[in-house]
């Protein structure tokens, strides 16, 4: 791939610090997850509504 | 995004991310965290303030450095990243509080179109239903996955 093509990609290329790997396993935004968890699990999903996904 | 956004890295899975935010309260370490949720294929989007004298991440802090747009187009940027390594995860997020929900709606809202061209972007309503994302509504967390057959997929 050329340098214009990956400055265009909408994927960014992403550094990897493997100091970073030290969270792996964790959570660290627990009572985030736990609201999160909540709040999905009393409502009706997209597909649960049938609300179709849009294609490209 | 349009945005500028910050540098980053991630760790080798591409669940957490970190960029530094710098701003007029000075240079602040951000994480951003992709955890399996309850439900199959979902993950719940976080992010917050890594403290480094506490040694721990707070998600409720008003960091106020002057570089929301920018923060959240990282963060947004971290999306394209996550769902690029795994395309059928649906992501879940929903502010600490109020204010930071609405800072998350401005952030899709700034970037719909964009977002729009590769995601379905959906906002939970306070009745608990799903919608499609419309500009201006109220939402409580907001739903995002990539459109089948974005880049290349299916």
């Amino acid at each position: 791939m050329e340098i214009n093509e990956f400055n265009e990609a909408k994927i960014p290329l992403v550094r990897i610090n493997k100091k970073l790997n030290k969270f792996k396993g964790k959570v660290l935004f627990q009572k985030k997850l736990q609201q999160a968890n909540e709040l999905i699990q009393r409502s009706k999903l997209p597909i649960e509504l049938g609300i179709k996904e849009s294609k490209v | 995004m349009k945005h500028k956004k910050y540098e980053y890295s991630a760790d080798e899975g591409l669940h957490f991310y970190e960029f530094i935010s710098i701003g007029k309260n000075g240079d602040i370490r951000k994480v951003v965290e992709y955890s399996e949720m309850n439900i199959d294929g979902y993950y719940n989007l976080a992010f917050g303030d890594f403290d480094e004298r506490k040694n721990e991440i707070n998600d409720k802090v008003v960091t106020n450095n002057g570089d929301s747009l920018k923060v959240l187009a990282t963060v947004a940027s971290t999306v394209y990243a996550f769902t690029g390594k795994y395309p059928e995860a649906k992501i879940f997020a929903t502010g600490s509080t109020e204010v930071r929900t609405r800072l998350y709606r401005m952030g899709i809202t700034n970037n719909l179109v964009e977002i729009q061209e590769d995601f379905n972007v959906f906002g939970l309503k306070y009745d608990n239903n799903f919608e499609e994302f419309i500009v201006g509504e109220d939402y409580i967390g907001f739903l995002i996955f990539r459109k089948t057959n974005s880049y290349g997929n299916k």
